[in-house]
């Protein structure tokens, strides 16, 4: 079989050697008929030796388990007695139709044979595709979904340890567990290398995300000096609201202002609050439902 | 066996010619730092606060009774809760039917009211005064003499 140093009958292209996941690039399974193992096997349900890895992560018996609805969650009650039929009502507009975004456009077949499966023209005019816009009924009221707290600590480059400090921050402040920021790409004029740890960042959802949420409209914010609210440009039209923290705003948090001594260096974050509304307006409508304010009159700050 | 003069010969003689060689060693290392420097040791100490091994729970174990006894109340509280949820969805469609039918009947009866009940509201706020309920609310829950403060040019 392994004549001339050379094993030509073993086709190794397709998976790992000891796994069953495929390769990245590579068909996992024949492309012709007849078609084999198109659900992955997962070897550790078929193995009799460790029973007590095989529940699932919500059975209390698996070492996974993290029991959930610990605490009554005020925000989410605030939410589904109040904000969700005031938001269902604000927005009700009669006999709406769905607003049709830009889509891309089909080739006219008949004249060319050549716009046979031609890839599909882009949108006309400047932008590209938008998705379609729904009006708002009983089953499709907009929530916040998941808020994303980004910090990346820009000094990092010359400091590493800075990022650890960013990521014990997120940590404290949210009470959950923050992911590693690292820097993709070389860039001189930034001094930056690839692979380098440049901060942190968190998607909270659930408990954790209004307990996050009510600290920041109650506590953080109306602390901030001449705070004039969220910008009314923030958005990014499909929903989703940012708004920023500098470091000073940051020791705000109880849990930071609570032992100042241990922080002489808090960093700012972006907070970005992604929604399930579909338009920036409906969204401002939805935030501002948990106390968040927003500047409504940027026109007076200038003067 | 060896005498005990000659033991503490041999002792001294190891003693003067090597341990001396390790005190300054040692004392060289502890001079410049203790392992690592204070602002190292701030890290390491950073880091053993997110260590996943402290925030692992202890893992409980359950007799047989008290399994099913935890299995019965998950299952009863999943149900519960299906239950509230259903109840919440048919009060807004309820809600929203009702709504489309007096804007129905409005747009008959009075098209003017019907137009100024129809102005579209998007990018409205609530108010600042709306607060999330507490279980410990001030004494004075409400101010019911309250008038919003206008802004000043």
């Amino acid at each position: 079989m392994f004549r001339n140093g050379s094993a030509t009958t073993f086709n190794t292209s397709k998976r790992g050697f000891f796994t069953s996941t495929i390769l990245r690039g590579k068909p996992g399974c024949a492309l012709v008929p007849p078609v084999h193992h198109l659900v992955k096997i997962d070897k550790s349900k078929l193995s009799p030796r460790f029973p007590g890895l095989k529940y699932d992560k919500d059975d209390i018996r698996s070492p996974a388990y993290h029991p959930k609805n610990t605490h009554q969650d005020r925000v989410q009650e605030h939410y589904l007695n109040t904000l969700q039929s005031d938001m269902m009502l604000m927005n009700y507009s009669h006999e709406a139709k769905t607003e049709k975004g830009l889509k891309k456009r089909t080739w006219d077949v008949s004249k060319s044979p050549y716009h046979v499966n031609r890839p599909l023209r882009r949108p006309q005019g400047p932008e590209g595709q938008r998705p379609d816009v729904h009006p708002i009924i009983w089953n499709n009221i907009p929530s916040i979904d998941n808020v994303i707290l980004n910090c990346y600590v820009a000094e990092s480059r010359d400091n590493e340890l800075l990022a650890v400090s960013a990521l014990l921050q997120l940590q404290q402040i949210t009470g959950c567990k923050p992911s590693i920021i690292y820097s993709k790409s070389n860039v001189p004029n930034w001094k930056i290398r690839s692979g380098r740890q440049m901060g942190a960042k968190i998607k909270l959802t659930g408990l954790p995300m209004h307990q996050f949420l009510s600290t920041l409209s109650e506590i953080v914010l109306p602390r901030i000096r001449k705070y004039r609210g969220i910008k009314l440009s923030s958005g990014d039209s499909l929903g989703n609201i940012s708004l920023g923290l500098t470091a000073a705003d940051v020791k705000f948090f109880p849990e930071i202002d609570a032992n100042q001594d241990l922080w002489p260096k808090t960093f700012g974050f972006h907070i970005t609050i992604n929604t399930t509304a579909e338009t920036d307006d409906r969204a401002r409508t939805l935030i501002s439902g948990f106390q968040l304010p927003f500047d409504l009159e940027p026109s007076k700050k200038e003067a | 066996m060896l005498s005990t003069p000659r033991l503490i010969t041999r002792c001294k003689n190891v003693d003067t010619s090597i341990l001396t060689i390790i005190r300054t060693k040692r004392t060289k290392a502890n001079k410049n730092s203790t392992g690592v420097s204070p602002q190292m040791q701030r890290v390491v100490t950073q880091l053993s606060v997110m260590s996943a091994r402290k925030k692992q729970p202890k893992m409980l174990k359950l007799s047989n009774e008290d399994l099913i006894k935890h299995q019965t109340i998950e299952t009863a509280w999943k149900i519960y809760q299906d239950k509230l949820q259903g109840q919440r969805t048919l009060r807004l469609k309820k809600q929203y039917f009702a709504v489309k039918e007096a804007m129905d009947t409005l747009k008959e009866v009075s098209p003017a009211l019907f137009y100024e009940a129809n102005v579209d509201e998007s990018g409205k706020t609530f108010p600042m005064e709306l607060r999330v309920p507490t279980d410990a609310p001030p004494r004075e829950i409400w101010h019911y003499d309250y008038t919003l403060k206008t802004t000043e040019t």
